[in-house]
């Protein structure tokens, strides 16, 4: 899951050497005692060129449509705090949906992905593989190829323009993975436990909440960030089945946002900067679940 | 919910089978309300598109059925065959660049602070944080022609000769669209290079340097080898990931100009969208669909395959 882990986490959890690591440094790939300049010179300026482009959205997002004019190059006061407020304006809404359908799509993942899984995971009965089968494959599908049928479907429900056309898609492809992260997880959990609790006189309801959900808090957690992730970056469903503009996500308000403030660049980059904060304040305290999130959700990764 | 717990692989045959008599059937109460959501929501919807892709297919009326006419028409639609040439390329420069994040991989675990290390690393993948679609915005704003950074940088330093329509010249526009997300570190493929060159066990270096191997001829007969199934895996995800490439080509060209920068998925959007061609989309959706299909089970055998390397990695 952790892809990200350095190699000195993980030495930590080998204690078959733990001298030779203390020691000897694990990377002596060059000649020790040699100063890395080269190396922090040329990584800084890669590091510099990849973060340009959001350095330049504060950047601009500070100045006003003459400072952006005049003063481009350099950093010029007045900052412009107004422009966030004129920004917020517009995408407060935006971000509210986004919000929504993320809260109440986590809320329904979660609940369901952690029940299937368990029972799919700690109960024999017949089918359990086919359905397991069923929903592991689903993961192989590319939600691409069913946008049009799926559009039609929701057409005849008359569900387009609502926040629940939204939704629902978001909390059945959701419901896939989680339910594939969960029973992988359940089945780690030693049988053992269960049945020291099952002696014990806990009933399966309760098996479920003090054993079950306590142990796959992080498990739910990658699952949430897999779910808020998707739902910030969905674009082409809502594009195509919101037409109300107040009930736009944030992924294609964002675009409208853009298109409204034609040439005043100050409040459309303060628009951006607000409306990435979410994600970027997630990934600053969580990267590690964050990456296993987008790891997890690749196709054939299970 | 009255559920007996599971038969354990301890137990006999014969309890088991007296087990199964008395099976409640709790299990069901969870299982089949969430197979049947997802049949309607994903099944039906997926298999409903192959079905009407063999229909003139209008949601609001008739819809007669045409047989092969819809792939017969997509066989000579020289637009759509085009769209899977600039995939061809996108794919292909996607690849070609993977060696500036082969090379900060490198560079990243060369370091010997494991602080630095850390603070590289993460720094390198921080864009990924940022919504595509934000990414895609400021992009388009970069290439703008008028009030765009590229072309000011260009006047600037006195090379406004080169400033250009980026986005909107033909010649230009596919270009424009494979350099955004420059310098590409931010992905897969550098998280990929960089966990599996930091599990390199570091005797084998040891080894090398005694045996007097250099920097580069250490990465040539070391390291490339040791990740060649990791690439293998990552070419073929790129793949699947190429047949899924759409929006940020919606955001900043919208497929043109004059058909420029079209893809397959626009492509389909475009027929049902705007062309209001249901059945012809559906057959164009069930064509990338079979596509992607077939790659993504080359991933999963590919990844069974490389399983062990890669949990290795902590990547599964």
């Amino acid at each position: 899951m952790a892809g990200v882990q350095t190699t000195d986490e993980r030495a930590g959890v080998v204690p078959a050497r733990p001298l030779a690591r203390e020691t000897t440094p694990r990377r002596a790939r060059f000649a020790p005692g040699r100063r890395q300049w080269g190396i922090t010179i040329t990584l800084s300026a890669i590091v510099a060129v990849s973060l340009a482009p959001y350095l330049l959205m504060v950047f601009v997002s500070g100045k006003s449509r003459q400072q952006y004019e005049h003063t481009f190059w350099q950093p010029d006061w007045p900052i412009q705090w107004s422009n966030y407020a004129v920004a917020w304006k517009q995408i407060a809404p935006y971000m509210l949906t986004s919000v929504v359908v993320a809260t109440v799509s986590i809320v329904g993942i979660v609940a369901i992905s952690a029940v299937t899984g368990f029972v799919i995971s700690r109960y024999r009965f017949v089918g359990r593989n086919l359905f397991f089968a069923l929903i592991a494959v689903l993961l192989m599908i590319p939600s691409i190829s069913s946008l049009v049928p799926l559009f039609v479907m929701m057409r005849d429900f008359q569900l387009l323009n609502t926040i629940w056309v939204m939704i629902v898609p978001h909390v059945v492809g959701g419901a896939v993975i989680g339910t594939v992260l969960m029973r992988t997880f359940v089945d780690g959990i030693p049988q053992t436990i269960f049945d020291a609790a099952r002696i014990d006189g806990a009933s399966a309801p309760r098996l479920f909440r003090s054993i079950m959900i306590p142990l796959s808090y992080p498990v739910m957690g990658s699952v949430a960030l897999i779910t808020i992730n998707s739902v910030w970056n969905d674009f082409f469903w809502p594009l195509l089945t919101i037409s109300d503009n107040r009930l736009r996500p944030i992924s294609v308000g964002l675009l409208f946002f853009s298109g409204q403030n034609g040439t005043d660049y100050g409040p459309m980059f303060a628009g951006y900067l607000l409306s990435s904060l979410p994600l970027v304040v997630l990934f600053s305290f969580l990267s590690k679940y964050f990456l296993a999130g987008i790891q997890g959700g690749l196709p054939g990764s299970h | 919910m009255a559920i007996e717990m599971p038969a354990d692989s301890s137990r006999n045959e014969t309890q088991r089978r007296s087990r199964k008599r008395r099976r409640s059937y709790g299990p069901y109460l969870v299982v089949v309300p969430v197979m049947l959501t997802i049949g309607v929501f994903q099944y039906y919807p997926a298999v409903n598109g192959i079905f009407r892709s063999f229909f003139a297919w209008n949601p609001a009326g008739d819809s007669p059925f045409v047989g092969v006419q819809n792939y017969a028409r997509m066989m000579s639609d020289s637009a759509w065959w085009l769209s899977f040439r600039n995939l061809g390329i996108i794919f292909v420069f996607g690849v070609a660049s993977w060696s500036i994040p082969l090379l900060a991989a490198e560079l990243v675990v060369s370091l010997r602070s494991a602080r630095a290390r850390f603070v590289f690393r993460t720094l390198l993948i921080l864009p990924m944080a940022f919504p595509g679609v934000v990414t895609a915005l400021i992009w388009s704003f970069i290439y703008h022609p008028n009030d765009g950074v590229l072309n000011r940088i260009l006047r600037d330093a006195g090379l406004g000769k080169l400033a250009s329509n980026w986005t909107g010249d033909p010649a230009l526009a596919l270009g424009a669209l494979l350099f955004i997300g420059f310098p590409f570190i931010a992905g897969l493929p550098f998280l990929i290079f960089h966990s599996s060159l930091s599990n390199i066990p570091p005797e084998i270096f040891e080894a090398a340097q005694l045996d007097g191997v250099g920097r580069i001829r250490r990465f040539w007969t070391i390291d490339l080898p040791l990740m060649a199934s990791q690439v293998r895996l990552l070419l073929f995800l790129a793949v699947v990931a190429t047949l899924q490439y759409g929006f940020v080509a919606y955001i900043v060209t919208k497929g043109g100009p004059d058909n420029a920068t079209a893809v397959p998925v626009l492509q389909m959007l475009n027929e049902a969208f705007q062309g209001g061609d249901w059945g012809y989309a559906a057959t164009l959706s069930t064509t990338l669909f079979v596509i992607t299909l077939a790659f993504s089970l080359i991933v999963m055998f590919a990844r069974k395959k490389t399983s062990r390397a890669a949990s290795e990695d902590g990547l599964m």
